[in-house]
């Protein structure tokens, strides 16, 4: 009916196309378009698509010329910029006003999306791949043949693309089903050449994303403009970066707008980024390395490793907070690595040479910014060198530390405790400050303590392992550690003079320091069996200091690990004394005239191995008291019978001479030999004649007479010898004579304590 | 000078006394325990028979469980009863 208005088709278009077409234009410059004109296009879009057959191709090719030329003429105005930046300034004001409008132009287009005719080519990349051979030649005439050659291309591009667009349109219309895959876009139009739901879809994003039209400005820009300037602008963009980097202030939001025309410009829906990585990204990248490769050498070699550390770590923050400004989120991660890289491992080995000398001095603010650099280079191989490091050093500092103070702590264990302990926390603070207590460094320290704690070059132990054929001895050389820790240990829980000088709580410290060093000991075993004979003196001569922290200590040792079977003896030890006190009070009120009696029965498995029994003549008044303690232990345990232990038992004896009263504390075998006197007090008896007396085996009776003559702490002994220049108890002869000193007397402070000899005696056969 | 004692202390250990070196059922010494303890003494006694044999207080108990009707000493198969002294 309206065709009867009668046009041919190709008038229609040709009538009413060139009015719109000075709206396109005036809306492709950013001129001022009257309501009147913006609804006019609508329509005229329409007119021209529902009267004539080609009319959506025919728009879409004029529309395409008419961009194409705008895009010239704009790359004209860009090109003829001579300085970076105002270069850079004219493209963003160029390219933000063509982005704008590509939001707006596309609408009145929306008739042309239901065109078979024009349906987008899936990839713009293709094509203009074809033209970004052409380069980025900058000179005007070579551009505008580009332009005009690629404007060819572009033109036979879109023409095949539609046909192939229109091919699978059919296929998916004859289908019913929207399949095509190739692209949302893509999809979007297939549909809406079979249904009239298109809009509903495509409203639900920003209603342009999709459009024919839009993609074909995108493209045509990028085709027309940004292939041939783009190399002009990234260097452009990275001279900019440079020049800040060299402290030059530049409007960094010329770099900012750059980098949004490169991700704005992606029309490929899947990768938005894919220009913008190609691109600006890999630009950015070469750029920011070829910068720091000249300056971080120029900076190593004026200023020294050291200064250079700090200029790397300052930089590569500094980095981190430029890429924020200039980067994508996503070019983070490979920036970082770039840098690491340029800044950190191409200078690694001489930054790891430094580290040594560092941890030599103790530098550690130095040795936490090494730490932290080393820290983001992949792999740990920094660090793993940096651990080594700091192992050799622990390890030769450590070992030195304890030879040059070999004399004194060999001799000392609160000496060489307390040294061991102030090294580890030396190093340990080392740890904690420059390496933040990283799990790894802190491997490397323990076994480096590992080492110095073992080590056998300053004290050893000869610990027989077997005895060879030949009857020669080996021996294997052992740490004297664990010995020195147990004798440490022994001397806080016994009543001595460093005991009662600690509180409680230092005591607690003091133990709890050696297991810490305990830790480190290979052969616990050993600590293990030094405790033991130690823990037995002190229960059975009941001199611990304080009986509740004795067993708080077994708790602690199991706490540590320490073998089970171990410390559930020491556990049985204590139960041993408890229950031997109360066998004591059954057995004084049992029989009254045993007051001055103790007995403590022990478990034969639980304590500290004895060496081989040692028979002894017990003085009369003691060997009255035996038989009673045996009748009376039969009656409480069948089945069981009592071995003596004597050169375990002991007791305090009283006497008075001229100067005085005196108690003293011995063991029994010296309360045996001083029995010899008892009938005949001002006598000289032989070695021979005591021995009798006694009836003690020959080294324990000299080890008992060198005892009272030649006891250390004091300097009147209790027993004379002729002669009496004996140096050593092996010299005793048959014929020695022993006498009384009369004049014995012992200052009031000095206690004359027992010689136990605890070692000699309970000294476990290792 | 005289010396007098004003106080003694006595140390000793206890043995069992019994007829074997070693327990008739689990062949450890008796010195030692039976196979499932670990510390010997209180904790794994011994006990004796009217038979007069003597084992492990657990090996016996296990082998008593064993045995459904006549009680036997494993050793002279007389019937089993603990001797309580």
């Amino acid at each position: 009916m309206l065709r009867a208005i009668g046009k041919r088709d190709r008038d229609i278009f040709e009538e009413v196309w060139p009015d719109k077409r000075r709206i396109v234009l005036k809306l492709l410059r950013q001129d001022t378009v009257s309501q009147r004109e913006w609804q006019d296009l609508f329509f005229g879009v329409h007119f021209v698509c529902l009267w004539d057959e080609k009319g959506a191709a025919k728009i879409y090719d004029c529309l395409q010329q008419d961009i194409v030329e705008f895009i010239v003429q704009a790359q004209s105005q860009v090109q003829a910029q001579r300085g970076e930046q105002a270069l850079l300034a004219t493209y963003i004001v160029e390219w933000r006003k063509f982005f704008t409008q590509s939001n707006y132009l596309p609408l009145p287009f929306r008739q042309l999306e239901q065109s078979p005719q024009v349906k987008p080519s899936s990839s713009g990349s293709s094509s203009s791949a074809s033209v970004s051979a052409s380069g980025a030649s900058t000179s005007a005439a070579a551009a505008a043949a580009a332009s005009s050659c690629s404007g060819q291309a572009g033109k036979s591009g879109a023409s095949t693309s539609a046909a192939a667009g229109a091919s699978t349109s059919a296929a998916a219309a004859a289908a019913s089903t929207s399949a095509s895959t190739s692209s949302a876009a893509a999809a979007a139009a297939a549909s809406g050449s079979g249904s009239s739901s298109s809009s509903t879809s495509a409203s639900k994003k920003n209603p342009t994303e999709d459009s024919p039209v839009r993609k074909l400005m995108l493209d045509s820009w990028n085709k027309h403009i940004f292939h041939d300037i783009k190399h002009r602008l990234q260097e452009s963009a990275m001279k900019i970066v440079h020049a800040e980097r060299n402290g030059d202030a530049y409007d960094a939001q010329l770099v900012v707008g750059v980098r949004e025309s490169y991700v704005n410009l992606s029309s490929n829906a899947e990768d938005k980024l894919e220009i913008y990585r190609e691109n600006f990204e890999m630009a950015y990248l070469k750029a920011t390395a070829e910068f720091y490769r000249l300056k971080s050498a120029e900076q190593q070699q004026e200023n020294g490793v050291l200064a250079y550390m700090k200029y790397a770590d300052s930089k590569l923050r500094e980095e981190e907070v430029r890429a924020k400004r200039y980067l994508e989120p996503s070019s983070f991660s490979i920036l970082t690595y770039t840098l690491v890289n340029v800044l950190i491992v191409d200078h690694l080995n001489s930054i790891i040479a430094e580290c040594p000398a560092l941890i030599r001095d103790y530098e550690t603010e130095r040795l936490n910014l090494m730490f932290r650099l080393m820290d983001r280079v992949m792999h740990g191989v920094g660090v793993e060198a940096m651990m080594g490091d700091l192992q050799r050093h622990i390890m030769s500092a450590g070992l030195a530390d304890m030879l040059s103070a070999s004399e004194v702590i060999t001799q000392d264990s609160e000496k060489y405790v307390e040294r061991l302990l102030e090294l580890f926390n030396k190093f340990s603070d080392l740890v904690r400050n420059a390496f933040n207590d990283d799990p790894r460094f802190l491997t490397a320290r323990d076994i480096a303590f590992k080492t110095v704690v073992n080590d056998t070059s300053v004290f050893k132990m000869e610990l027989p392992t077997s005895i060879a054929n030949r009857g020669v001895k080996y021996t294997a050389p052992e740490s004297k550690c664990p010995e020195l820790l147990a004798n440490y240990c022994d001397m806080l829980l016994r009543r001595t003079p460093l005991s009662k000088r600690l509180t409680s709580e230092q005591i607690d410290a003091r133990l709890r320091d050696v297991l810490l060093v305990l830790k480190y000991v290979n052969n616990k075993d050993v600590f293990m069996r030094y405790h033991k004979v130690h823990l037995t003196r002190r229960l059975i001569l009941g001199t611990s200091a304080d009986s509740e922290k004795e067993e708080d200590i077994v708790e602690w040792l199991r706490e540590v690990g320490m073998p089970a079977d171990y410390v559930n003896r020491l556990a049985r030890m204590f139960q041993d004394i408890k229950v031997s006190e109360d066998l004591n009070t059954q057995f004084r009120t049992s029989i009254s005239r045993h007051d001055a009696i103790n007995i403590k029965i022990l478990n034969a498995g639980a304590w500290a191995r004895c060496s081989e029994r040692v028979s002894v003549s017990l003085p009369i008044e003691l060997e009255d008291y035996i038989p009673d303690v045996e009748e009376f232990y039969k009656k409480k345990h069948s089945g069981r019978k009592l071995q003596w232990y004597h050169h375990m038992s002991n007791g305090t004896i009283t006497f008075v001479n001229n100067f005085g009263r005196y108690d003293l504390d011995v063991t029994t075998f010296q309360m045996a030999v001083l029995f010899a006197w008892n009938q005949r007090q001002h006598d000289k008896i032989s070695y021979e004649n005591l021995r009798l007396a006694t009836e003690l085996p020959d080294p324990e009776l000299r080890r008992t007479l060198w005892s009272l003559v030649a006891f250390p702490k004091i300097k009147k002994q209790i027993l004379l010898m002729e002669p009496a220049a004996i140096s050593s108890p092996k010299d005793f002869a048959e014929n020695t004579m022993f006498y009384i000193n009369q004049e014995f007397a012992i200052g009031q402070n000095v206690k004359f304590a027992a010689s136990w000899k605890a070692e000699s005696h309970l000294a476990p056969a290792i | 000078m005289k010396v007098t004692i004003k106080s003694w202390t006595g140390v000793a250990t206890w043995r069992w006394i019994a007829n074997d070196e070693n327990c008739g059922i689990c062949r450890m010494s008796f010195e030692s325990t039976c196979p499932e303890c670990a510390l010997p003494g209180d904790d794994c006694p011994l006990v004796w028979g009217v038979c007069s044999h003597c084992f492990h207080m657990h090996c016996i108990v296990k082998w008593l469980n064993l045995q459904p009707l006549n009680k036997q000493c494993p050793m002279c198969r007389q019937s089993w009863k603990f001797n309580v002294h």
